[in-house]
């Protein structure tokens, strides 16, 4: 097989699918040298994907993506979607309270705790997104993955009859969000991330009145004070 | 200090000169050492010497036998002569008096 066969037949399609994995001049030189030595398919292939492979691996030298995909997109992901369920809970509680079938507007301590709940819920999502974004950069499809793969158990076990599946997933949206803007911009401006920060921890606050746990809430919060650490200062 | 495969990528690159770029380094690497070079090896090699100033690369000009793709094109720096040429005065250094080294007068090819 030689190397013009090599770029006409229907091998290179494959070839060629796997070098989009390489960034667009390596791909052009790799692609180049392995025309040039005359290399087959098979050979061209292996080089190729030998080459992503080690691409691949030295992303992981870094202890980033580490950080990004086991301490942050995994356990997050799973006290996330226990916050989405207990803010749809408060949500299901607050729509069927006698109060409000009589007067038609919700009021009181339940709603404002309600309401700091869904701040909060959306803070987190967007903040923990971000970081696993700014950080994970080249490696962000496997902080997916570990994000991911925890929904699809729990969605697998959901068993409560009066709510929807895809309240465990109310988080999803606002964390996918912060994750672009993460990847497009690795730090924000000092003063957002500060303010951003602050609100976080207010938000916390009246959940440590309500009994709200102490460990998952810091597990949430540093993000926040992480993109401080991390953030541009003008 | 330099690996060896380091060693042995900047001598081949400085050899060659101004027609040092991957797919020739690779050429060359094979026959000198009858082992043939993988192209992840040549990169990961190459960027690493580069960070570390060894090296310069830089695209070359495209060309209708490689299907009008730009070349990796290669440049040893004084930094990486002088790497090369420590490594060349360990190995010489630490080869003194061995059998295989001793009286030696020609390379082989």
């Amino acid at each position: 097989m030689n190397a013009e066969y090599f770029f006409t037949g229907s091998s290179s399609h494959l070839v060629d699918l796997v070098a989009r994995l390489l960034p667009p001049q390596e791909r052009e030189v790799v692609q180049g040298d392995l025309l040039e030595g005359g290399e087959s398919a098979w050979q061209s292939l292996l080089a190729v994907v030998g080459l992503v492979i080690r691409r691949e691996a030295a992303l992981w030298r870094n202890w980033r993506p580490w950080l990004a995909a086991f301490g942050l997109a995994l356990p997050s992901s799973f006290l996330l979607m226990g916050f989405s369920l207990s803010v749809s809970r408060a949500y299901q509680q607050l729509v069927g309270a006698p109060i409000l079938h009589a007067t038609g507007v919700i009021v009181g301590p339940g709603f404002a705790l309600f309401l700091c709940n869904v701040l909060l819920l959306a803070a987190w999502s967007w903040t923990g997104g971000y970081v696993v974004g700014s950080v994970s950069r080249r490696t962000v499809w496997v902080s997916a993955a570990l994000s991911f793969a925890p929904c699809l158990f729990c969605l697998e076990r959901f068993r409560v009859e009066s709510l929807s599946r895809l309240c465990l997933l109310l988080f999803l949206p606002v964390a996918l969000w912060g994750a672009r803007r993460g990847f497009q911009i690795a730090r924000i401006k000092r003063s957002s991330a500060i303010a951003l920060a602050i609100a976080v921890t207010a938000l916390t606050i009246p959940t440590w009145s309500s009994g709200g746990a102490w460990i998952p809430n810091w597990a949430l919060s540093w993000p926040a004070w992480f993109l401080v650490a991390t953030a541009r200062r003008t | 200090m330099l690996g060896e495969f380091e060693y042995l990528l900047i001598t081949t690159a400085a050899r060659l000169g101004n027609e040092a770029y991957g797919a020739v380094i690779r050429e060359e690497l094979g026959a000198a050492t009858g082992r043939k070079c993988s192209i992840g090896a040549l990169y990961t090699t190459i960027d690493r010497l580069e960070t570390k100033g060894l090296l310069k690369t830089w695209m070359g000009e495209a060309t209708p036998q490689r299907g009008g793709r730009a070349k990796r094109m290669v440049r040893v720096t004084p930094k990486g002569v002088q790497a090369a040429k420590d490594f060349y005065d360990a190995i010489a250094r630490v080869s003194r008096g061995v059998s295989w080294a001793a009286n030696r007068t020609r390379v082989p090819s």
